[in-house]
């Protein structure tokens, strides 16, 4: 006779009241909420909690690929590494990493490179380190929304937002957003990617067994609780750059209460039209007199202003003397001779000259 | 296309990559922007919804330095080979920069009053003049998307950097920096008495403030800038802000 080993898990995962167990509705997601922007040596980076995982994302790239022999002279390469930190788990996990660590790496990998335009990126590599720092089951689904956040933090193109969920079942039931205990004792669970934009399928694993329908069902799941999970990514995006609008605005408006007289703006003069209204048969053109600053024009009026502002050299010094002087010496001699007849400056000279 | 011109706002919309952000058939995507099916332009960027003509743009809020013709950038020797310096340009490519595109080729007087006359010198000496980690600042001379961007530091406002502090902001938020025909570097200039050089990659040059209190506040308000890149009415805001911290701080 066999020896029967007690279950390690209590198999019950449903209330008395239908609820599961940790209060939820069966089409439910587990609370999320994400930050983008939080490591500053990082292009791009993000941190997600999604139920007990917490998990962060950091994005560098496009750079140069090591190995050289890697890189691919007509596209980039995109590089993933999925780590999970020894305290992450019950038990201690090793640091090094294992077989899973490199499966799950494969596969984020695949989710992501159909919404990104590696081809714009010959020769480079776009590489991508997820950090699980709280493992609570459905870990690959929530690192690869924290990627897509991080992602476009760092400014990278891409052509839509990619949202990780998964569906299963669970004491014949079909459920959204399997938590640990759904996740081991379940009868099934379908993990899968959602691209946001027109709502494709980028990742769908499968572990269990299910019916068409139930898959149909889940499927159904998976659409509504993606949807709820998108919204919040687009608010983190959004709401790092709106809250700084939001304050610039406070500001700006200070300012302006601050210094009435500079932001007044002068009142317009009355226009052509309303003259000619009045008048009824006059009509004023000032076509003419308005005109439009030429080539010339602005020639001249450089050639003005530079006069202006230059400074006055010692010949110019003396040139204006010898004006002032000559102007003087007319004076005193219409004073002196009454009206001068013939030839002026003559006499003006030697009036000069005498004095 | 006069209508078009009327719906720009004032205060530009954030959009995310993948939002649909218009579905006229008569506009043609731009920078940052893909048609897809049902005439339905996308964006692909983190950025500002901005219709300019017929051209619809998403200009992006982060990303990476694009080498192009003309720039102006500061590099650092990273490594050297008996032709040429490599210089990191904050891009995803290393510069070039041929010793014979960094040093004068002219005539020589060699001294004792007589000149020699014109000379080739030979590229082992022009390698040892500059060291690693050295700064310079540079002109791209040749830049596309498959070759490395060869550079010169012959020219005007060009060559070693030898005193001054650098800081780093992205590079999409350099045209915000300069301003409307240079108004707010101008403005900076004016108001703090530091010599500004503003290079295309994102690096930013302060030389020869006043005091130390002036490079201070300088990098505060760039700081300040870099942060507020994507709001309305920047250059007023930062002239209040330096007026402040100069009563602050006790400047003059």
């Amino acid at each position: 006779m066999p020896v029967l080993v007690p279950e390690p898990h209590d198999p019950v995962c449903f209330r008395k009241d239908g609820k599961r167990l940790d209060g939820r509705d069966v089409d439910e997601p587990r609370p999320f909420s994400c930050e983008v922007g939080v490591i500053k040596n990082a292009q791009g980076s993000s941190v997600v909690r999604h139920g007990g995982n917490l998990i962060c994302c950091a994005v560098y790239g496009p750079r140069e690929v090591h190995p050289r022999h890697l890189a691919k002279p007509d596209r980039g390469i995109l590089r993933v590494y999925y780590r999970m930190a020894t305290f992450s788990v019950h038990d201690r996990k090793s640091p090094a990493p294992n077989r899973r660590d490199n499966e799950i790496s494969k596969v984020i990998r695949e989710a992501i490179e159909p919404v990104l335009f590696l081809e714009a990126y010959p020769d480079s590599q776009i590489e991508v380190f997820i950090q699980i720092m709280a493992a609570d089951g459905g870990t690959r689904c929530a690192s690869t929304t924290a990627a897509s956040l991080a992602l476009a933090d760092a400014g990278i193109p891409m052509r839509s937002m990619i949202v990780g969920i998964a569906a299963g079942k669970a004491q014949d039931k079909v459920i959204l957003d399997l938590g640990d205990k759904e996740d081991k004792v379940g009868q099934a669970d379908v993990p899968a990617v959602v691209v946001m934009k027109d709502k494709t399928i980028s990742l769908l694993q499968f572990d269990g067994e299910m019916s068409i329908e139930e898959m149909k069902l889940g499927f159904k799941y998976i659409l509504k609780g993606a949807e709820v999970i998108y919204q919040k990514q687009l608010e983190a995006l959004k709401g790092k750059y709106e809250a700084i609008q939001l304050q610039a605005q406070k500001e700006s408006e200070e300012y302006q209460k601050m210094v009435p007289k500079l932001t007044q703006e002068k009142p317009l003069p009355p226009s052509d039209t309303v003259v000619s209204e009045k008048i009824g048969e006059i009509k004023v053109n000032n076509d003419e007199e308005v005109q439009k600053p030429t080539k010339e024009l602005k020639k001249e009026h450089k050639k003005e202003t530079k006069k202006g502002t230059k400074k006055p050299t010692k010949k110019d010094i003396k040139k204006e003397t010898k004006k002032v002087t000559k102007k003087k010496t007319e004076e005193i001699a219409q004073k002196i001779n009454g009206t001068i007849e013939n030839d002026p400056k003559k006499e003006n000279d030697k009036g000069a000259k005498s004095k | 296309m006069e209508i078009i011109e009327s719906i720009e706002t004032p205060t530009r919309e954030i959009v995310t990559p993948g939002m649909v952000i218009s579905t006229d058939p008569e506009l043609i995507p731009g920078r940052g922007a893909i048609r897809e099916k049902n005439n339905e332009i996308i964006s692909l960027f983190v950025g500002l919804k901005e219709i300019r003509g017929k051209y619809i743009n998403v200009v992006p809020l982060n990303g990476l330095y694009n080498p192009q013709l003309g720039d102006k950038i500061i590099g650092r020797i990273i490594a050297k080979t008996p032709v040429k310096y490599l210089l990191n340009i904050n891009s995803k490519y290393l510069g070039i920069l041929k010793p014979l595109d960094a040093f004068k080729r002219n005539t020589r007087n060699r001294g004792y009053g007589k000149s020699v006359g014109t000379y080739r010198v030979k590229d082992d000496d022009l390698m040892q003049k500059l060291k690693m980690g050295d700064l310079l600042i540079c002109k791209v001379l040749s830049g596309d998307r498959l070759n490395e961007p060869e550079l010169t530091s012959l020219g005007q406002d060009l060559g070693q950097i030898k005193d001054g502090i650098i800081i780093h902001v992205p590079p999409p938020k350099i045209p915000r920096i300069i301003g409307k025909k240079g108004s707010m570097i101008t403005l900076l200039k004016n108001l703090l008495h530091c010599k500004v050089f503003v290079a295309q990659n994102g690096r930013i040059l302060i030389q020869g403030g006043k005091k130390f209190k002036h490079e201070r506040l300088l990098i505060d308000a760039i700081h300040k800038i870099e942060k507020e890149a994507h709001t309305s009415g920047l250059t007023d805001r930062i002239k209040n802000y330096i007026i402040k911290e100069k009563k602050k701080r006790g400047i003059e």
